[in-house]
């Protein structure tokens, strides 16, 4: 995965290096040409508005997501939700657990909460250690460089699922779980963003422009924080988006192998492990953690499309947006061009 | 006592291993007598047996098997037998080689068998006593391990023996004093004696032929069908008839099918699918060792055909939730008594799949007549729990605004110690003012924690199964104060070690009628259970499927699984 998504950053990469850094207002118009990443920016604002809520959505429904609803269940019949769609009810918005008869709607918007905290925590952490290991190979001497170069190498392939198995059973089990599947993806699979920006750097490095900065007296250190890290924000930007949902699954997949999140809590992967084996005797409790995995990974793979395309300069001329041609169009008839512009 | 752990790992072992491959035979009688109404069982045809665990070791030293097993009781005869009939009458013991179920004297501490007439091997030589001693002394082989480890702790001076190959002369404590008599010096006196003559070490295998480790690849059958090969050490097995064997000599086994065909190594829902659409020769096929699912049970309940093919058996087997008295605060009784109340029996067995799965559980020993089960319910909670009466309790142990304990249990998915009933635990205890925090630990670390006295927790989830339906190898090894073993193979959890139970427990093991010592066994489980050492969640139930032309399904309840023996695909 991490491979593959190195392998289509790096296209973009190479047009954004030489371009001028973009400003928010320009990136925000050239996604919102993006008709898709935008309806994904829209569904993953909803996933953490729910997350968010989910005391609240729960609140409302009337349920939590640890009670057993013994009575709502068919015990002699191997303990299968009683009722249409595992159990559907006004009490019960989208059914109950087989074997437990616990809420699935309570369960699905806490497992949210996991889901998304520790893809957006891993994520971050990958960008800091990836950006510094890559930032400090990028502007380091040949020593410097060839020691990060090559522990970066290491990470990148190192087979990090594995490796997070091995490292998840050996902290102790008071170690609050979710922190710890953050810390574990995100100190694991930095590799490919540290490549990246030393990519990047050394790139820049030999820039009329950054010469110019250090001419003019600055040191690296200032160098590196006024002239190169805004030119990097565009290549981090669209890997970051990339990484989210790689990180959404490998919670899933800890989840999933029964490693993630311990019991009682709820998570997308652990609610997927739980009902494998039940896609016959109730689909509907395979149905929706599959689907909202499947929504949300797809979400964060468009949006993060669009925001590739939207730092690429190349891709951006072809979609005629923030070029003089489109400004006219949109004075011409308001919002509703991109589509149609891009079809061309 | 130096052999205890291995004896009580090994039952350990076993009881699992019964626990996942047992359920095999559809509703019980029910389904028989319709089966049988179908025409009568007729010989001929291959029977297949799909197993998700290679039968490893197929030799009558290294089997460990409870009455004999399923598969090896085809091809290894013993001193006795369990009896192959449907139900509670299927959980006694009666004579196979022996002429009857053995002579007890002098305290039930010398034991004495005579062979039948007639008895041959699968070349046609005859069996003899000596062969069973033989056998029995290639048990004590290190080479030759694996078998159950009673009769070191039984045999007078067989403690340090180490079998045939390295001390040709043998136990003395076995005496053949001619071809057709066998007398056993026990040190200890053991009503039970018979019920242990059915492991296959008590198989008669011939000196001439052993070829020690290599055995198993062709052991010289004294049952029905001999083994034509074995591949991949048991994986896949494949039996034809004996034709030394004689039913007039064996009024145990039917065998109907001319072949058995044993493969091994599949997947358990593989298993169940293929059971299910019994397509080409899996019409003929059973399962010894795969029990349905809980969601396999959901769809089986809404088939009718399928469900007339579901057998269902019970294995004396009890799963529970140990305390360790020596650990605060579950030194104290009231508070052991709090979580007995506070107990939900009703989510723990939805947990395990549903009432057709397990039966809820308040005695120690299995609710069977042959374990010696006295219903009895100290701390009686209903189906549902009784968090207020628990309550009440906590406050008279001195927590009035309840506590917070930790429940260690297994952390494999679907296991009877795993996180679904864990979880089930917690909840219910909530509703006491009980916190219970979860520590899941991978399956053997688990069960290296929970059997070592020095890191055993307070609270956890076990099971227990025996090695033959009887209140003895049940209560021995978890309440017998001088089964305590300290290096990781204590099964007595709660450390007891009552004088009282003890004395108890030596005098049953002299009474010879085993209804008597039953009834024995019974009243100290309940006299046991009140001091909320354990607290008994359930009895599992097994279910398995057999294809659309199996008859006669017989299911005991020694083993809870169709009886190989007794099929017909015919």
């Amino acid at each position: 995965m991490t491979v593959d998504a190195l392998t289509a950053v790096e296209a973009g990469v190479d047009a954004t290096a030489s371009a001028p850094a973009l400003g928010a207002r320009q990136l925000w118009r050239r996604l919102r040409a993006q008709r898709a990443a935008l309806a994904g920016g829209v569904v993953i604002v909803l996933l953490v508005l729910i997350a968010l809520g989910a005391p609240l959505l729960a609140g409302i429904e009337g349920q939590d997501t640890t009670s057993y609803h013994a009575d709502l269940l068919d015990s002699a019949a191997g303990a299968v939700p009683r009722g249409t769609f595992g159990g559907v009810s006004g009490e019960h918005w989208l059914g109950i657990e087989p074997t437990t008869g616990r809420d699935l709607f309570a369960r699905l918007v806490y497992g949210a909460r996991i889901s998304l905290f520790v893809a957006f925590g891993a994520t971050l952490l990958q960008v800091l250690v990836g950006g510094a290991f890559g930032l400090a190979a990028g502007l380091g001497n040949r020593f410097v460089d060839g020691l990060l170069s090559r522990t970066t190498d290491v990470f990148v392939t190192m087979p990090a699922l594995i490796f997070a198995i091995a490292l998840i059973a050996v902290v102790p089990g008071g170690f609050p779980r979710p922190v710890l599947l953050m810390l574990v993806l995100g100190l694991l699979a930095w590799g490919g963003i540290a490549k990246i920006v030393r990519a990047q750097v050394l790139a820049h490095k030999t820039l009329d422009y950054v010469a110019a900065s250090r001419l003019a007296g600055s040191g690296p250190w200032r160098t590196a924080r006024r002239e190169l890290l805004p030119a990097l924000v565009a290549p981090v930007m669209t890997y970051a988006a990339i990484l989210l949902p790689t990180n959404v699954v490998s919670e899933a997949s800890l989840s999933f192998l029964g490693i993630g999140v311990k019991p009682p809590t709820a998570s997308w992967g652990q609610m997927l492990s739980s009902a494998n084996t039940w896609y016959q005797a109730d689909p509907a409790y395979v149905l929706l953690p599959a689907l909202l995995l499947f929504v949300t990974v797809l979400a964060f793979t468009v949006f993060a499309e669009g925001v590739r395309v939207a730092l690429d300069p190349r891709a951006a001329s072809r979609l005629r947006i923030g070029t003089g041609r489109a400004r006219k169009d949109e004075a011409g008839d308001g919002s509703g061009d991109g589509e149609a512009v891009v079809e061309k | 006592m130096p052999h205890l752990p291995v004896r009580s790992r090994r039952i350990g072992a076993i009881a699992v291993g019964l626990a996942l491959v047992g359920g095999a035979a559809a509703c019980g009688p029910k389904s028989d007598d319709d089966k049988a109404s179908d025409g009568t069982p007729q010989k001929g045809g291959t029977l297949y047996v799909l197993n998700n665990q290679a039968l490893e070791d197929f030799d009558p030293a290294r089997l460990y098997t409870s009455g004999g097993g399923n598969v090896p009781s085809l091809v290894y005869r013993t001193l006795t037998t369990r009896n192959r009939e449907d139900g509670a009458a299927g959980a006694k013991v009666v004579p196979d080689l022996a002429t009857n179920t053995g002579e007890p004297s002098q305290n039930a501490t010398v034991w004495t068998y005579h062979l039948k007439d007639g008895l041959k091997y699968e070349d046609g030589t005859a069996i003899t006593t000596a062969d069973i001693k033989y056998d029995i002394e290639r048990s004590f082989a290190p080479e030759l391990s694996g078998g159950a480890p009673y009769l070191r702790d039984w045999l007078v001076g067989a403690a340090d023996y180490q079998g045939p190959y390295k001390d040709p002369k043998g136990l003395s404590s076995i005496e053949t004093p001619d071809a057709k008599t066998i007398v056993f010096h026990l040190n200890k006196p053991e009503g039970e004696f018979p019920l242990l003559a059915t492991q296959t070490s008590f198989a008669p295998v011939p000196k001439a032929k052993d070829t020690g480790t290599k055995y198993a690849e062709h052991p010289v059958s004294s049952g029905p069908y001999k083994v034509v090969s074995n591949q991949n050490n048991g994986e896949h097995l494949v039996l034809e008839r004996n034709p030394y064997w004689s039913a007039a000599t064996d009024d145990q086994r039917k065998a109907y099918p001319d072949t058995i065909d044993v493969t091994s190594g599949l997947d358990q829902a593989v298993i169940n699918q293929r059971l299910s659409a019994g397509v080409g020769k899996d019409a003929d096929a059973v399962t010894t060792d795969t029990n349905l699912g809980p969601s396999e049970l959901a769809q089986v309940s809404g088939d009718k055909s399928l469900a007339s093919r579901v057998g269902t058996g019970y294995f004396g087997y009890t799963d529970y939730i140990a305390f360790n008295p020596k650990v605060a605060p579950f030194d104290n009784i009231k508070v052991r008594e709090a979580i007995a109340y506070a107990v939900n029996r009703t989510t723990v067995v939805n947990a395990q799949g549903g009432s057709s799965l397990n039966k809820p559980a308040t005695t120690f020993l299995p609710d069977q007549a042959s374990f010696g089960y006295t219903p009895y319910d100290p701390f009686p909670a209903g189906a549902t729990g009784d968090p207020a009466k628990a309550k009440e309790l906590l406050a008279a142990a001195g927590y009035p605004n309840g506590l917070t304990i930790t429940l260690t249990h297994d952390t494999t998915k679907g296991d009877e110690q795993g996180p679904e009933v864990a979880t089930a635990v917690q909840e219910a205890l909530k509703l006491a003012g009980i916190t219970v925090k979860l520590d899941g630990q991978e399956h053997n670390a688990f069960s290296d924690t929970i059997r070592t006295v020095s890191t055993e927790p307070g609270f956890f989830l076990t099971g227990w199964g025996a090695d033959w339906p009887s209140g003895g190898p049940f209560l021995g090894p978890i309440f017998d104060g001088r089964q305590i073993v300290t290096d990781g193979a204590n099964f007595n959890s709660a450390q007891l070690n009552d004088p009282s139970v003890n004395a108890e427990i030596d005098a049953i093991n002299k009474i010879t009628d085993l209804q008597e010592a039953a009834k024995r066994w019974g009243a100290l489980d309940k006299k046991i259970g009140a001091q909320a050492l354990t607290v008994p969640l359930y009895h599992p139930v097994y279910k398995r499927l057999f294809g659309t032309n199996i008859r006669n399904v017989v299911i005991s309840d020694w083993t809870g699984v169709l009886d190989v023996s007794q099929v017909a695909v015919k």
